[in-house]
């Protein structure tokens, strides 16, 4: 492990003395701010004037603002995750630097997780900033203490999600511009099913003259595809956990996704020992 | 210290390098010889692990590269081709950290580090940006990084390429000195190089082993021109 600290520190050095690391914290900085003051006063409009907005009270705090606004700014990693996972192994092929670390006596796994968790520590830098936030809405509510600490490890956790996808195609590519935009289109799609996930209907919608045997078999496949849109996206579990309620189910579905494309890259990594006859 | 045994490695339909045999005692520096694409960065890169052998066995020091990768790479320097140089570093911290990812501890990094920039010349540029450093401090870069750890075998890939012709003496007494304690395998496309500094002369050519001399043997009436130009074109008029 002292080797994955060696290249979680250099990796670290690279984001903060190239302009990456600042670009990436700070567009976060400012689209989560931009977010966080447009939605706050929003609902200070709405506190003031419940019935003008639909609300028969003021509207509750937590489940108004803050938990959608912390999964927004999960969100808004979608567009930033690319930026720090692209340069993780692209540069490295690109550069030919890789052919040095893969001819040191590193272990694979010392690579993978030294550049995950800078990754990972990049992530928390962008937690750190929701802190802020945090800390000004401190001043004028007093704020449900689960929806606080949960909600800020949904968002630490869809971020810990993306940079595990992003790193397994970074590990695949050798143009930072070909990973980047490959990562950010496999976001993309993580999120968007979930908007068609909420137009699917309950039942199965097989037309009437089809037999029975049919109606049973389209009913379990209709059943898996739609478990499936409604479960995949990224930000399906943190709403739920933004809401201060922690469901086993939720964390689970991070780890496994974190753990399945770690998995990759390390199968990615190994991919060059392969069609090695003896 | 290095038995190749039948090296052979495909990339898809193109046969890189065939049925590869050779040897390399303690001490010995060994140079490869050979027109551009003849396989010689190739064979490096099996010997150190970086692509594996579709066919046969590389040993370093009892260790086969494919089953016990980790112990060779504890026990190889290596200087590819394309020195593996992180731009946006600074020459001392990229020593350092290779100095770490050898699994130096930090004392030995800080003094391993000091020794191979005193010994390349490059202490004066240590506090500098490798984006700014010329092509002749990069590779002498690359070469200390390759020492560091002091590692018994070396295998460099064109070692004098990019450098003056002050430096390239210089690098060439620095290799010659490293042969008491070192076993070196280099590569190059000088052929005066290879009959100052190594002992022994393999040349390739389209991937197949064609001569194998010492140069003792050498000094005779043949010069290490005409073997060369001999070997690369009876290869050449049949052709793999």
């Amino acid at each position: 492990m002292k080797r994955a600290w060696a290249i979680c520190k250099r990796e670290l050095k690279a984001f903060f003395t190239t302009p990456v690391g600042y670009i990436v914290i700070g567009t976060f900085a400012l689209i989560s701010g931009l977010g966080f003051t447009v939605s706050f006063l929003f609902y200070g409009l709405m506190t003031e004037s419940p019935s003008a907005y639909d609300f028969a009270a003021v509207p509750d705090f937590e489940e108004t603002f803050l938990s959608p606004f912390l999964v927004y700014c999960g969100s808004i990693m979608m567009f930033i995750a690319p930026l720090i996972t692209m340069r993780l192994f692209a540069e490295e092929h690109h550069q030919g630097t890789i052919e040095m670390l893969l001819t040191h006596p590193v272990r694979d796994r010392d690579i993978i997780f030294g550049k995950y968790a800078a990754g990972l520590v990049l992530v928390l830098a962008m937690v750190a900033v929701l802190v802020v936030y945090i800390l000004i809405i401190d001043r004028f509510v007093a704020v449900e203490p689960a929806v606080l600490a949960f909600g800020l490890v949904a968002v630490f956790l869809m971020g810990a999600a993306l940079v595990s996808m992003g790193l397994f195609i970074s590990a695949v590519c050798r143009s930072q511009i070909t990973a980047a935009t490959a990562t950010f289109g496999l976001f993309f799609i993580f999120f968007i099913i979930g908007y068609f996930g909420e137009d699917l209907p309950e039942e199965n919608t097989a037309p009437a003259t089809w037999s029975d045997d049919m109606h049973r078999a389209a009913d379990i496949a209709y059943a898996i595809f739609r478990t499936f849109v409604r479960e995949l996206p990224l930000d399906a579990h943190a709403k739920t956990m933004a809401e201060g309620i922690l469901q086993p189910a939720d964390i689970a579905y991070y780890v496994l996704f974190i753990a399945f494309f770690l998995f990759l890259t390390f199968r990615a990594l190994e991919s060059r020992k392969w069609g090695a006859g003896k | 210290m290095i038995e190749v045994k039948g090296l052979t490695k495909h990339y898809g339909p193109i046969e890189a390098i065939c049925d590869i045999s050779f040897s390399v005692e303690k001490g010995e520096i060994v140079g490869f010889l050979g027109p551009n694409g003849a396989g010689k960065t190739t064979t490096m890169r099996i010997l150190t692990g970086f692509v594996p052998a579709t066919r046969g066995t590389a040993v370093l020091a009892g260790f086969d590269v494919h089953e016990k990768p980790l112990e060779v790479k504890r026990l190889v320097g290596y200087l590819p081709e394309n020195v593996p140089l992180y731009p946006e570093m600074l020459v001392k911290s990229y020593l350092r950290y290779v100095a770490e990812i050898k699994g130096l501890s930090r004392s030995s990094a800080k003094s391993e580090v000091g020794r191979v920039m005193e010994r390349f010349g490059v202490a004066s540029i240590a506090d500098r940006t490798i984006r700014h450093i010329s092509k002749g401090y990069r590779q002498r870069v690359g070469l200390a990084q390759a020492l560091i750890g002091n590692p018994p075998v070396l295998i460099l890939d064109e070692p004098t390429i990019g450098l003056d012709p002050k430096q390239i003496i210089s690098i060439r007494q620095t290799i010659k000195e490293l042969a008491d304690e070192h076993t070196v395998l280099l590569s190059t496309h000088i052929l005066p190089e290879v009959a100052m500094i190594c002992g022994r002369v393999i040349i390739l050519n389209q991937g197949r082993i064609v001569a194998q001399e010492t140069m003792s043997d050498l000094a005779g009436d043949r010069s290490l021109e005409e073997v060369f130009m001999e070997a690369i074109s009876v290869e050449s008029e049949q052709p793999a």
